[in-house]
């Protein structure tokens, strides 16, 4: 037990939590839908995962500073729109400059909400409501309402969604989840590593005292939101990828569905505590659902509903359970501090 | 005082505003000052300034409420399965507004009593509430009311006056009361300003959240049914995405999202404005997304102006000294 | 002197034709200011901007000086959206408007309102299911021919041995969607049909995501299922690019009613082998004629009016036997694409 909890922090406990309800999840819907374990199941899950994913990533590193960014869904859709008809009117444009185009756009636009809510220090939840109306109305009056058709986008595009990483077995892991998983390793090891990022951690659980002992607060919370701009224009390209003719309501709502797997990875909606990893958890909860559900006939219209419950009961295991975890672990802690401080006091004698 | 002057001054702005848009709408379109279209400017939207009120308490009480539209949707929905059913309209409609109840019934009891952040509790209601609204009507859309009950949301009954209209300037009326002439509303600013104070002097702090929540989603409920009168037809995503709006009109009428500060006057004007700008840009065919884009911007405007002057001012101070 | 009795006698015939003929063809005159809104069910879809270039196109012909506004509401608000937009071109006190009706019977008080105003209602593309508030509906086709048009091309994809199918519709609401997969089950009732069974009905809203979704969902949700068959130009595109990349193309077939230059890629790859479509060109060139012509006065909205519409020739007014309380006007005929002419109808 002491082992245990030497080296395994409460968060984790919450998130082999998820995993196992996943798990259970998987388990009992195979057993209730007949050809459930098919390659085409984890490929329908994987694929509709991705784009959240990438999303929720940006989105958990606002959260974690305190702040929530409600114009992800905008931004995906404006970035998803524009890259293809970019794409549309330059045929031999580089796969890299077009995602590039996309990740530069998000980056901008991310780079607007931070900076009101950085430096103009205006709340987030204001400003991004706001910018979720604007970009959005921006989209329609740039397009003239058109629609981007799959017929005028080049086909490497297209076949993109297609396009597998790696097959394993009976497994296709296809590039775009790859893409997904990548970019959660990589912000993961970021922010459990790297100084910079673990202030992200700071800024959410006190920005009074992270700007007292000197952090950069209001660079943090703009580069928070610059990375979540950026993420979600990479988004936006994968959205174009996958769903190929894009109308100017590309994404809309996207950001409850984004905030939601946020929720249910476990990461705090006051800021300071969760992870990209539980993030990517919870969309793959949501995921598993939403794409299982509709097979057991009755259940499409139970989709919502059980969502909903699943975010209060995330919210409300972590407020009753994991703060019990966390006095357990802290009583532990003390007790290992007394100790130690203890045995050197003996070992004089 | 200073805050006092402060608020004054954002009310004026405020009101500034609202000369300025109707000056412009009755400059560009002859059809802006009929009765009808006052009428109709209020009808379009009536729901959701009904709303708005209850929103204003809850945000000052420092919390916040997403289920609303959810709340309305699922309410209507009720309605029109239990008529379906063969229910007496009458009946559908009381239960309509008890369901309204006991959803603010959950959330205020995982919010006050339990203790979860209102944010994601409502979110999940937002989720939740439009979820249960789906099973009960699916894809269809369920009409064929009693007259009386289209012509309660269609027809004036009082003079050039619809029945919603009224209850909205009656709830107006009783918000304000509540809110800055009674105990109830002082504790409501002192819950929002600081609940930890609040509940250490003896406060019955989570009743009086409770009590909020319960008043939100039935009202909410209401808002629904007069929705469903209004159009005389009712479907699942009824009200989807009206929580937006409402939001939007409540922080625009100067009420801090942190809670602990606003009134209703400025709420009224915010109203009054987004009205007023939503209709004359219509009258001059200006469309849904960009009167959305526009009032997008006034809500960040609205709070970065006065924060640059500040800041601003205090630059200046500092280099005086 | 011989033209002159030529003319006597021509002017003679015609005052012998005009009463027996009930009611003569209303001449369309030009050069009017009418104030006139084109509302489709939503921005953004391809054929709402092609009806728009259709009614463009008729507004110039017509020297019409007060410029069309087209107005839509956006998808997701669209019902509230249509009857704000309605409300406001009330008004204003506009000459016309032309609805493509997304709301069902909820759009009726307001559009009642407006014609309590004066102003003509047009319905086009989708009408008000129960015709209360609208003065006439321009139809597209003939909405039971759309029917069996579908079971037609379903069976012509599946072949004489039939097979399991289901409909990728637009949003529940929709009056046309609803009146063809109505047709549509009638027409199944037909013997030769016998071997097609529909298994179910689901909705993408008109919207990409959703309907790529949906799609993917049907294969899981009717099991067996060999075609899909989607009465909407978004579903189709969106259901056939599912396929695509689930690589199911062999399995399960597309059809349904798309446009030709989005649907292209598709009809070669052998996905969507064969779908139907009507111009939306000309409806929106037609709905602007009719508007036109009961805004001006030169006819009425009555069972019987007749008037000539530019380009597009003669059309009369007669009772919708889809409804029971509506006039309509068909347009019409349906262009049906394969591999065979998609390549040239793209372009």
């Amino acid at each position: 037990m002491k082992w245990l909890q030497r080296h395994i922090r409460p968060e984790q406990v919450r998130e082999l939590s998820l995993l196992l309800l996943i798990v259970a999840a998987v388990l009992i819907f195979g057993s209730m839908i007949d050809g459930y374990y098919t390659s085409r199941t984890f490929n329908r899950i994987t694929s509709s995962v991705a784009i959240i994913t990438v999303v929720a990533v940006g989105q958990t590193l606002v959260v974690l500073t305190r702040n929530i960014d409600l114009a992800v869904g905008s931004i995906v859709g404006c970035t998803a729109y524009f890259t293809g008809a970019q794409l549309a009117a330059h045929h031999g444009m580089p796969p890299v400059v077009a995602v590039l185009i996309a990740m530069a756009l998000g980056c901008v636009m991310g780079a607007i909400n931070g900076a009101l809510v950085a430096y103009g220090r205006v709340p987030s939840i204001i400003v991004t409501l706001g910018s979720l109306a604007i970009f959005r109305g921006i989209l329609i009056d740039y397009s003239g309402a058109r629609t981007v058709t799959t017929d005028s986008l080049p086909k490497w595009l297209l076949e993109l969604p297609r396009l597998n990483f790696v097959t394993i077995g009976d497994l296709d892991i296809r590039a775009m989840f790859a893409l997904a998983v990548g970019i959660v390793l990589l912000f993961q090891i970021g922010t459990s590593f790297l100084n910079v990022a673990r202030q992200f951690y700071a800024m959410g659980s006190n920005p009074d005292a992270a700007e007292l002992i000197g952090m950069p607060a209001r660079r943090i919370v703009f580069s928070a939101f610059v990375l979540s701009g950026t993420l979600s224009g990479l988004a936006g390209f994968m959205f174009l990828a996958r769903f190929g003719s894009i109308t100017v309501e590309a994404a809309r709502g996207m950001e409850l569905q984004v905030v939601a797997a946020v929720v249910v990875g476990g990461v705090n909606i006051f800021g300071g505590s969760g992870t990209v990893f539980g993030a990517m958890l919870g969309a793959i909860m949501i995921g598993t659902l939403e794409q299982s559900l509709f097979r057991l006939q009755i259940s499409e219209f139970w989709r919502d509903a059980i969502l909903g419950l699943l975010i209060l009961l995330a919210v409300a295991s972590d407020a009753v359970i994991l703060n019990r975890l966390r006095a357990i672990w802290a009583r532990t802690d003390l007790k290992l501090v007394a100790r130690d401080s203890a045995s050197p006091a003996e070992a004089k004698r | 005082m200073n805050i006092r002057a402060r608020l004054l001054r954002w009310e004026t702005l405020l009101l500034a505003m609202l000369v300025v848009i109707a000056g412009l709408n009755i400059a560009y379109s002859p059809f802006y000052l009929g009765v009808g279209n006052i009428v109709n400017l209020f009808q379009l939207s009536i729901e959701k300034i009904i709303v708005a009120l209850i929103m204003t308490l809850i945000i000052i009480c420092g919390e916040i409420d997403l289920s609303v539209a959810s709340v309305m949707g699922l309410a209507s929905c009720v309605t029109a399965w239990l008529f379906q059913m063969g229910w007496p309209m009458p009946w559908a409609l009381v239960a309509a507004l008890a369901v309204g109840g006991v959803a603010g019934l959950i959330n205020g009891f995982w919010t006050a009593y339990v203790g979860l952040p209102s944010l994601a509790v409502t979110l999940a209601g937002l989720i939740g509430y439009r979820g249960v609204a789906r099973i009960l009507v699916e894809d269809r859309a369920i009409g064929g009311y009693p007259l009386w009950f289209n012509n309660l949301g269609q027809q004036p009954q009082f003079g050039p006056l619809t029945i919603s209209i009224v209850i909205f300037l009656a709830m107006f009326a009783i918000m304000a009361v509540v809110l800055h002439r009674s105990a109830l509303g002082r504790l409501v600013y002192v819950m929002g300003n600081n609940l930890q104070a609040a509940r250490y002097s003896g406060v019955r702090v989570r009743r009086v959240k409770l009590l909020l929540f319960v008043a939100s989603s039935m009202i909410a409920a209401l808002a629904g049914l007069l929705y469903a009168a209004r159009l005389g037809s009712v479907r699942g995503d009824m009200a989807q995405g009206f929580e937006l709006d409402v939001i939007t009109m409540v922080l625009l009428g100067g009420v801090s999202i942190f809670g602990g500060s606003g009134n209703l006057l400025g709420v009224g004007l915010s109203i009054l404005v987004i009205l007023n700008l939503r209709n004359g840009m219509g009258l001059a065919d200006i469309t849904g997304n960009t009167q959305t884009s526009v009032i997008g911007a006034l809500l960040i405007l609205s709070v970065l102006v006065p924060n640059m002057a500040r800041m601003i001012h205090t630059r200046w101070k500092g280099r005086e000294t | 002197m011989k033209k002159l009795l030529l003319a006597t006698a021509a002017a003679a015939m015609l005052a012998l034709i005009v009463p027996h003929g009930a009611k003569a063809q209303s001449a369309v005159t030009g050069g009017k200011a009418v104030d006139m809104v084109l509302l489709p069910k939503f921005l953004g879809i391809l054929p709402f901007d092609q009806a728009h270039q259709g009614a463009e196109e008729a507004a110039k012909e017509l020297a019409n000086s007060k410029k069309l506004q087209y107005l839509g509401p956006t998808p997701e608000n669209s019902v509230a959206g249509q009857i704000e937009i309605v409300t406001n071109a009330a008004t204003q006190g506009v000459g016309a408007i032309m609805i493509s009706n997304n709301s069902g019977d909820q759009i009726v008080p307001s559009a009642k309102a407006a014609k309590a105003k004066g102003i003509k209602v047009v319905t086009w593309d989708s009408p008000i299911p129960s015709a209360e508030g609208e003065d006439v509906f321009v139809a597209q086709v003939d909405f039971s021919e759309t029917g069996k048009i579908m079971a037609d091309m379903a069976l012509s994809i599946l072949g004489k041995d039939g097979g399991k199918f289901a409909i990728l519709s637009a949003s529940p609401d929709a009056a046309n969607q609803n009146a063809w997969i109505d047709a549509m089950k009638n027409a199944l009732k037909d013997p030769k049909y016998s071997k097609l069974e529909l298994q179910g009905i689901v909705y993408g809203n008109d919207q990409s995501e959703t309907s790529y979704n949906q799609a993917l969902a049907m294969v899981d949700k009717f099991p067996g299922m060999k075609l899909i068959m989607a009465p909407t130009s978004v579903g189709i595109v969106s259901a056939a690019k599912a396929m695509q990349d689930e690589k199911l193309c062999d399995k399960i077939k597309i059809s349904g009613l798309g446009v030709p230059s989005e649907m292209l890629a598709y009809t070669k790859n052998g996905c969507a082998p064969q779908f139907a479509l009507w111009s939306f060109v000309d409806l929106g060139y037609l709905s602007y004629y009719t508007a036109y012509a009961l805004a001006t006065g030169a006819i009425k909205a009555e069972a019987g009016a007749s008037f000539k519409a530019g380009r597009m020739g003669n059309y009369a007014i007669t009772k919708d036997p889809t409804r029971k309380a509506g006039l309509r006007i068909l347009m019409g005929p349906f262009s049906l694409y394969d591999i065979n002419n998609v390549e040239a109808a793209a372009k």
